[in-house]
């Protein structure tokens, strides 16, 4: 009994808190400090949950008589629990300052965070169509509202009907495609469609191909790859900040949980039949994703066009696993990767317009080298990583995809790619040289407030994850920290669990 | 610590330093003398390689640590006779050069001096193929904030450009790379990016040859620069502060050569062989068109941009001469190459800073008012030019012997040419530092006894090295023969 229920803590745990945050954000005397302490209060105690499970190989159903198949508690869900109890962390973390500098951040903003995390967390778990269906809609429905919470912002009205629209119209997608499959399989059970997916001969599966088509829908919507980009600028930009962060990097890993775990267990079999499609995707992705990262001159409006470069760069890695599981590491890595530098960067930049109300262009950066070298110097930093410069994280992470990209044979979309990495330089290191480069506005009311509280020392805490994710332990081989050999093993392991019987 | 370990040491102490300085709040006068007395420790751990340094043709001071072991990357440095002279070079370039630098930078100067310090050493020791990388990338970026920062006219943009050129060409080599160790992976089952492993690959036809060559030559040609990736060299040359254009033109500059060797002659040895016409043509080519270009300039800066482009092409043709003449002569001009040219950009920063101008035809009368800058200005030209005595002629005549055996037309073409780089730059030296100037005379104070200190040692090498050569030829004249006969032979044979 017990065995089993430690298992299921970190999610209990994070549902028990968003549902005490509900109970807590009725009352008046509460102030928005005691909700971020409540809130990370609750993420920290599920993530000593989920890292009592870290490194060990296991896969189990607990509780098996109740939930009857549907979730699996896996070493792959568990990191996956790990990346996005961390993510959420960071962003409550981070987003201290931000939220009490902003009259609209309200204890049910904290309490609605858990609710999408809990989902996004069941949506790890899920083995089966309906459940991950639930899982995404909790996680979805809880940032549907998020989005809308920037009462200052009047473009948070388009930003919240369009991703509703199209979020529950694409959802719908995901529906008929279970229902198709369920039509020629009788069952929802991913297990169980593999095996009759194994023993089928290609005429009985068309419909399960088709129904597959409609879910790949839903995945390509949720990571904005093209052709289901368009709502990402307009949304990223209404919401506030810190859930901008939150969508681009906590979400993203959560619909790659339940999509890799599909693909890994051959339930979408990439290498027959969605191949060529994919390529394509990927090339306009990487296109369409450069054009609107370069046009852009909002910084928020830029790193969110950037989100969906680094989109086709995992699509990349998606591609490249119909021919090796190896690639799966890759990906798997590029989203610590990104959700790191991007945390990283989103946090910085609403870090730094947390006491100023304007609206952030690239010339609002010029100076910030002066007036604050610390922050600019972090900034600096995860610029560098999402461009891919040696030394951080990112560059790793490109180097691992592109590798297996070029191992499965896929040299001319890694060449293609690498423009695409070209071309990003350009973006992220404008920024860096209006920080630089330019003498600061005079009239800018600087900040009087000082910058040495919780929120810059996360967003140090990540640079320097960045930092050490990028150059391991070999170069300083004489200090003894773990290397970043140690990711890659424990993403091994996540992925060997998966074929557990 | 290990003798091995020393040049770990050298490769981090500048970065470590740099790092401490950045968040210490130590006024302006330390940070200068923190770093300038770093780099002395830096020279003396050289200094000590180098006299310990037994001339054979393998490596030596190897360092092997296993990094990223999935992917079997490792933390592999090691010195052989190339990157020995290189190393010195650039130990005993750089103190100097804060000598000439020393008064009036800020403290994010002498950071990004010694972040680029610990970028080109770290270049020039790395082994395995995809740490070069790291470093070759991460050199750039103390670069773009140096010259972006710190710059003149119109600096973001010249940033932005030699940026995004860089970049991209060293991202086409990153894909090369990359194929390069799947490459292997396929051919032995295991990962490896070791320049050593990646020699006795097989497996390639001569088509994908061809395309990784061009990836890791388009990456070189840009930084070094040769004909026609140049356009970047005078916008940047022009617009960055003395200390950029010192490291960009005579070191960084350099590692594009040495990169070549180290890399794509054991690499692609068939291949080089192949192309070697080619290359040798566009060397020449571009030392004329560059000769002609630098002839027509009116700023010093971009005259000497030119100047040393028209420098380096020689260089690589030389390179690509496949004799014994020709490398040794090529390396040998790395080295008189950056002393004069580092001393030249130098010089003209002192000018610059002095008197404002940089035009030719606003400058005049500097020779009255400068005597003994004027004298070192007159020996690094003198070196630049190859006069008879100099290290310049050395290399030079070495070059050309090299490429007249490799091709009795091009060689003859090259000993002419070499006439254009000493007719622009007397020119240029009788128009803005010896000719009476019209108007008032300029602002300019002599050089003070810090500065002629710092350069004595140039000089000496200049001379030095020019009658008597045989001692620093010796050093890497093993590997040079090493190379030709493993690598350029079975290149031919192949």
């Amino acid at each position: 009994m017990i065995d089993q229920l430690i298992y299921l803590m970190p999610i209990v745990t994070v549902l028990i808190g968003a549902i005490a945050l509900m109970f807590q954000s009725m009352y008046e005397k509460y102030s928005i400090r005691d909700f971020i302490f409540v809130s990370s209060l609750f993420l920290i105690i599920a993530l000593g949950f989920a890292i009592y499970h870290f490194g060990d190989l296991f896969t189990t159903r607990p509780f098996n008589d109740i939930f009857n198949n549907v979730i699996i508690f896996d070493t792959f869900a568990n990191f996956f629990n790990i990346a996005l109890l961390s993510g959420a962390l960071l962003i409550v973390l981070i987003g201290e300052y931000y939220a009490q500098e902003h009259s609209y951040f309200k204890g049910e903003f904290y309490a609605m965070l858990l609710f999408s995390l809990f989902g996004m967390m069941l949506l790890a778990h899920a083995n089966e169509l309906i459940t991950a269906y639930i899982a995404l809609e909790i996680a979805s429905f809880s940032v549907y509202i998020l989005v809308g919470f920037d009462t200052e912002n009047s473009k948070r009205v388009e930003a919240i009907f369009k991703y509703l629209v199209l979020g529950s119209f694409i959802g719908a997608f995901f529906l008929l495609g279970t229902v198709l499959i369920y039509g020629a399989t009788a069952t929802t059970n991913i297990t169980e469609i593999v095996q009759f997916i194994n023993v089928s001969s290609s005429e009985d599966l068309l419909l399960v191909y088709i129904g597959i088509a409609m879910i790949l829908f839903t995945f390509l919507f949720k990571i904005a790859a093209f052709p289901f980009q368009s709502w990402v600028l307009d949304v990223y930009r209404g919401a506030p900040i810190l859930v901008t962060a939150y969508m681009a990097s906590v979400f993203k890993i959560a619909i790659f949980s339940f999509f890799l775990r599909a693909i890994l267990s051959d339930f979408i079999t990439l290498s027959t039949f969605w191949e060529t499609a994919l390529i394509v995707l990927t090339f306009i992705t990487l296109a369409i994703g450069s054009w609107l990262a370069i046009t852009q001159n909002i910084v928020k409006r830029m790193l969110a066009g950037s989100s969906i470069v680094h989109t086709g760069y995992m699509m990349l890695g998606i591609i490249a696993l119909g021919e090796s599981i190896e690639s799966a590491y890759s990906i798997m890595f590029y989203l610590i990767a990104y959700l790191l530098s991007a945390l990283g960067a989103f946090g910085l930049v609403s870090h730094v317009i947390a006491d100023t109300k304007v609206r952030i262009t690239y010339d609002d950066f010029k100076g910030l080298g002066q007036e604050r070298p610390y922050l600019a110097a972090l900034m600096t930093i995860f610029m560098f990583s999402l461009a891919g410069i040696p030394s951080t994280i990112g560059f790793i992470a490109k180097f691992y995809v592109f590798t297996e990209a070029i191992n499965a044979g896929y040299a001319y979309l890694a060449i293609f790619a690498i423009i695409a990495t070209a071309i990003s330089i350009y973006y992220y290191f404008r920024l860096i040289a209006m920080m630089y480069f330019y003498p600061s506005f005079a009239d800018k009311n600087v900040s009087k407030s000082s910058d040495a509280r919780i929120s810059t020392f996360m967003i140090g805490f990540v640079a320097l994850l960045v930092i050490w994710g990028g150059i391991g332990s070999a170069i300083v081989f004489f200090i003894p920290i773990p290397s970043i050999d140690g990711i890659l093993s424990v993403v091994e392991l996540s992925v060997q669990s998966l074929f557990l019987k | 610590m290990g003798a091995a370990d020393i040049l770990s040491f050298i490769i981090f102490l500048p970065a470590v330093v740099a790092f401490i300085l950045m968040i210490s709040t130590t006024k302006i006068e330390d940070v200068r003398n923190i770093a300038f007395i770093t780099t002395i420790i830096t020279l003396l751990l050289v200094m000590k390689i180098y006299l310990n340094f037994e001339p054979k043709a393998e490596m030596q001071f190897v360092t092997n640590i296993s990094w990223i072991s999935k992917y079997g990357i490792n933390y592999y440095i090691g010195v052989d006779g190339f990157s020995l002279t290189i190393l010195m070079l650039i130990a005993i370039l750089i103190p100097t050069s804060y000598l000439l630098l020393w008064e009036g930078r800020t403290k994010g100067y002498w950071i990004n001096m010694l972040l680029i310090q610990t970028g080109v050493t770290g270049t020039l020791l790395s082994l395995d193929i995809i740490l070069f990388y790291f470093f070759w990338e991460t050199m750039l970026l103390p670069i773009f904030l140096i010259i972006g920062i710190f710059g003149s006219g119109n600096k973001v943009f010249s940033t932005i450009k030699v940026t995004t050129y860089t970049m991209a060409g060293s991202l086409l080599m990153f894909v090369a790379i990359l194929y390069l160790g799947v490459s292997f992976f396929n051919e032995y089952g295991h990962w490896s990016f070791q320049y050593n492993d990646l020699t006795t690959l097989t497996n390639l036809s001569a088509n994908e040859k061809l395309f990784l060559f061009l990836a890791f030559l388009t990456a070189f040609m840009i930084k070094i620069p040769l004909f026609p990736f140049h356009t970047w060299i005078t916008a940047t040359y022009s617009d960055a502060p003395t200390g950029g254009v010192f490291l960009l033109s005579s070191i960084m500059a350099k590692l594009g050569v040495y990169a070549v060797v180290r890399f794509m002659i054991p690499i692609f040895p068939d291949t080089f062989v192949q192309f070697s016409d080619w290359f040798v043509f566009i060397g020449i080519f571009g030392m004329i068109y560059f000769g002609i270009a630098a002839l027509m300039q009116n700023d010093i800066k971009k005259m000497f941009a030119y100047s040393s482009a028209s420098h380096l092409s020689l260089i690589a043709a030389g390179i690509f001469s496949l004799n014994s003449y020709g490398i040794n002569g090529a390396l040998y001009l790395i080295i008189a190459h950056a002393i004069a040219t580092g001393g030249l950009f130098l010089l003209i920063g002192l000018l610059h800073d002095q008197t404002g101008f940089k035009t030719i035809k606003d400058l005049g009368g500097i020779a009255k008012k400068a005597p003994i800058f004027t004298f070192m200005f007159a020996i690094m030209l003198f070196s630049n030019i190859g006069l008879p005595g100099t290290n310049g002629f050395v290399s030079e005549l070495l070059i050309i012997f090299g490429i007249y055996e490799f091709n009795h037309t091009m060689g003859y073409i090259s000993a002419v040419t070499v006439l254009v780089a000493a007719s622009f730059m007397l020119w240029m030296f009788q128009r803005a530092i010896l000719q009476e100037r019209v108007g008032d005379a300029l602002p300019m104070r002599d050089l003070r006894i810090k500065e002629i200190v710092g350069l004595a040692p140039w000089v000496i090498l200049i001379f030095l090295m020019g009658i008597y050569p045989d001692p620093f030829i010796d050093k890497f004249e093993p590997t040079v023969t090493h190379y030709i006969n493993n690598f350029l032979q079975t290149g031919v044979i192949k």
